[in-house]
């Protein structure tokens, strides 16, 4: 061996494009050999005229890091592979490591778009562990500021409908509707985002000035603004033809599928976690479930545009009803509920949202089990995208709107 | 150190520039002033000879020149008018209303690096996007932009026009197969499928112009329409405008119709894998496109050069300046003086905050725009050419804006969805509109 340079490249074979140029070929998805499943053996068999195509993570419209291993036939979709993990971070065994409090804020990052639907099972069933009963005004804060964040999320989902089907506009135009709610409640909760804002037994902080003027300051347009944007697409010829009949799910297969939320409302199925398993206090409040009966990409859309009026007159209910009162109930500093198991679940604007949670009665959870609807819902991209164009594929998984935090916790 | 060496230390930065630049620049000039008189009245010779092919050189250099201002224009027009329709500020930093952005842009693309994947087949990867520019830029050659001012009046010019506008897709083609990558292959597999189809439905909904102008020349075309409004061949062939804007739309890869290059889908089309100024070449090549369609849009429905109304009075500028005499160079020296202050005067009078400099800058700019007004306006009538530029830049780039419009409005269709609209809808259309019309030529017995 001849004395070398560090830094300095003598054989060919350490050249890292001799390398390359070796190994070039067609990239396939290989998966990992041999295949672990049955139905992995079949999907990585190429039949006549097929090809794989790798979408994602890294692809301008997966709605996050979802990697999607599609067979395609020409254009049409024949089967696919969904690939998770790329956003797991351990978060139900990072909230066993922590006490009750800190667990909430584990939770946060979960459904970055909605935020306050992942702290809010948690603090629930935490509450049911320690036997805690929440101020009513405590609650009725949670609906509020709960019910803004459906509509932010709402809103949000109407503009990345519209861009995954090349819509430019819409998602301005949604952004700045839900640019005024996070702005709205991070007066209120100090964050936009990621708000932490329940607490185990109420909340973080009552009502204060600058939310309710701009609340009101929101209220007095937010139809108005909400029918506008919903005229930019609603009417829309090539809109409209492209998502009629696109992804379409019959009610047996919803449930069979475990959908929850609007999706499965989209199907004609009128469940919905604050109507049939009434928490907080919805059973005070004066709303309509919508449904839909088409189960395809435009009920999905339209239902969800019908929830947003809802959520409005909630708003409008919870505001006018507001109880005087504490907003957080007394309890210890370091809370150490009895052994037992509690489950609790909230309709998030995905969702069942749901959390199973485990005390050995020290004060740490002995096991958070959490349920995400995106998590769900993103299991039947398989049943719905097969026989689609590429371009559909991209229109019904935003149609089923998954958060990527969610599903890969 | 020599005398001169020291001398040379001793000299500023700007300083050793100008040393060193003056002398070639003198050296320069009187090399070609030799040149000229030696050489010039030979090369003239040479060139009066050869007209047509000089006249066809400076046309196509001057078309290539203009083909990325234009570039420039539509980019900054698109990134500011969609900007307004989403209720965003768009470019406001580089240039007075971030005017100056997409020439920023052109310059960063001139320094990205000029990447070729590993796999991608070098010649054709290269040759690509020359292919799609120049394609695009050769179509302008034919398109008659004022009387006099026009590349070539060939007598097949719309023929031409198709025939070379067609080239862009073997362009397409070629950067989508030789890039190595399934995005890119998708994508030019669409374009072709897209393009084809099209261009069948573009140039069938001409055929009714064709008949009604019987010429295939622009220029001839644009000489029929002349008149007022009402003699524009919009309104003789209204479901061949119809056919012809959607048809250019797709043809151009525009909104609604860009699925080669559709984001969301199949992230750039064929385009993926192009970086630097390779990239840069497709993307001047998609606006251009966009100005040649509407251009040829509006040569072909709306008059081209000619006014929508007749100008009602005749006017007759008999502007002779060297009559003035001295006194010409007196008004040249004392008109921008003068101007300035006056115009500065009603600024420096009203706002006392306002310092008398910033009045003058204000004065010195409107002095300037006005002159600039009145030099227009004299061109205007005084050359046809800068009348008939002015209505066809005019009417184009209204139709520039409707494209980046719908840009800013409309989704995208799928691929399905197109194909069936140019087969099933557009292409019995066409050929009901060729045989209205030919039936109307018959009957009337024109």
């Amino acid at each position: 061996m001849t004395a070398t340079i560090p830094g300095r490249r003598y054989a060919s074979e350490d050249d890292p494009r001799v390398i390359l140029e070796e190994q070039v070929g067609v990239f396939e998805p290989v998966p990992p050999f041999p295949p672990r499943t049955e139905r992995e053996a079949e999907f990585y068999t190429l039949g006549d005229g097929e090809m794989f195509l790798n979408m994602g993570p890294q692809h301008p419209s997966t709605h996050g890091v979802l990697r999607v291993v599609l067979k395609i036939n020409g254009e049409v979709v024949t089967d696919l592979d969904p690939v998770l993990g790329y956003l797991h971070r351990g978060v139900e065994k990072l909230c066993e490591n922590a006490d009750y409090h800190q667990a909430i804020c584990y939770l946060d990052p979960l459904e970055y778009v909605s935020s306050l639907f992942c702290e809010w099972p948690a603090v629930m069933a935490f509450e049911k562990l320690l036997d805690v009963e929440v101020p009513r005004r405590a609650e009725y804060i949670r609906v509020l500021s709960g019910e803004l964040l459906r509509v932010a999320s709402h809103a949000l989902f109407m503009g990345w409908m519209a861009l995954d089907l090349g819509g430019l506009t819409p998602i301005l135009w949604s952004f700045i509707e839900r640019d005024e709610i996070v702005e709205m409640l991070g007066s209120l909760t100090g964050a936009r985002m990621l708000f932490n804002y329940y607490r185990i037994g109420g909340v973080n902080g009552d009502l204060n000035h600058e939310f309710m003027s701009r609340l009101g300051d929101w209220m007095t347009r937010a139809t108005e603004q909400h029918e506008a944007n919903v005229r930019l697409l609603n009417e829309n010829e090539i809109f409209v033809r492209r998502m009629r009949g696109l992804g379409q799910v019959d009610r047996e297969t919803a449930l069979r599928m475990c959908m929850t939320g609007p999706n499965l409302r989209a199907a004609g199925v009128p469940f919905d976690v604050r109507r049939s398993h009434p928490y907080s206090v919805y059973p005070e409040l004066d709303f309509d479930i919508p449904t839909r009966d088409e189960g395809d990409c435009l009920a999905r859309y339209l239902l969800r545009l019908d929830e947003v009026k809802q959520s409005l007159r909630i708003i409008d209910q919870c505001l006018h009803q507001m109880p005087d009162g504490p907003v957080i109930a007394k309890l210890p500093r370091l809370l150490r509920p009895r052994p037992g198991r509690a489950y609790a679940a909230v309709e998030s604007p995905r969702g069942q949202y749901a959390i199973y949670g485990i005390s050995d009665g020290t004060d740490q959870p002995f096991r958070m089990r959490i349920h995400d609807p995106s998590f769900v819902h993103l299991q039947s991209v398989g049943l719905l995208m097969p026989g689609h164009l590429i371009a559909d594929t991209m229109a019904v998984m935003a149609s089923l709107d998954p958060i990527m935090g969610g599903v890969d916790k | 150190m020599t005398v001169v060496g020291r001398a040379w230390n001793r000299l500023t930065l700007p300083g050793k520039l100008v040393f060193t630049i003056v002398p070639f620049l003198l050296v320069g000039a009187i090399v070609v002033i030799a040149l000229v008189v030696i050489f010039g009245q030979l090369v003239l010779d040479i060139l009066a000879a050869n007209l047509p092919i000089v006249r066809f050189a400076v046309a196509a250099t001057a078309v290539l020149l203009m083909s990325v201002p234009t570039a420039f224009l539509i980019i900054y027009m698109e990134m500011k008018v969609i900007a307004l329709m989403n209720l965003r500020v768009g470019p406001d930093r580089v240039g007075p209303y971030g005017s100056l952005l997409s020439v920023v842009h052109g310059l960063k693309v001139l320094m990205k690096e000029d990447f070729t994947p590993t796999g991608a087949d070098r010649i054709v990867f290269t040759l690509a996007p020359v292919v799609v520019y120049l394609a695009s830029v050769m179509s302008l050659l034919v398109i008659p932009f004022a009387p006099g001012l026009f590349g070539q009046d060939l007598n097949v010019g719309l023929l031409y026009f198709f025939a070379v506008g067609g080239l862009s897709v073997v362009g397409l083609l070629m950067a989508g197969w030789s890039s190595f990558n399934k995005y890119s292959l998708l994508g030019g597999l669409r374009s072709a499928a897209q393009i084809i189809s099209y261009e069948i439905q573009l140039t069938l909904s001409v055929v009714g112009v064709l008949i009604l102008a019987g010429t295939m020349s622009l220029n001839q075309i644009v000489l029929h329409q002349s008149g007022s409004f009402l003699d524009w061949f919009a309104f003789k062939q209204p479901l061949g405008l119809l056919i012809f804007f959607i048809a250019a739309t797709a043809e151009a890869n525009r909104t609604p119709f860009d699925l080669t290059e559709a984001d969301s889908e199949i992230v750039a089309g064929f385009a993926t894998e192009y970086s630097g100024m390779r990239f840069g070449f497709f993307f001047f090549a998609e606006y251009v496109n966009v100005f040649i369609m509407s251009a040829l849009l509006v040569t072909l429905f709306f008059g081209g050069w000619t006014a929508p109304f007749d100008w009602p009075w005749p006017v007759h500028v008999d502007l002779n300046p060297g009559a003035l005499g001295v006194g010409l160079l007196f008004l040249l020296a004392l008109a921008p003086l003068v101007g300035t202050i006056v115009l500065a005067a009603p600024f420096w009078i009203a706002r006392s905050s306002m310092p008398t400099w910033q009045a003058l800058i204000i004065g010195f700019v409107l002095f300037n725009l006005l002159v600039g007004l009145g030099v227009f306006a004299l061109a205007f009538l005084g050359w046809e050419w800068v009348v008939g530029l002015f209505w066809f830049l005019g009417k184009t780039y209204a139709f520039v804006f409707t494209f980046v419009w719908m840009r800013g409005t409309l989704p995208r269709v799928r691929i399905d969805q197109l194909m069936g609209f140019a087969w099933k809808w557009l292409l019995p259309a066409s050929l009901l509109n060729l045989f209205v019309t030919a039936g109307a030529i018959v009957a009337l017995g024109r």
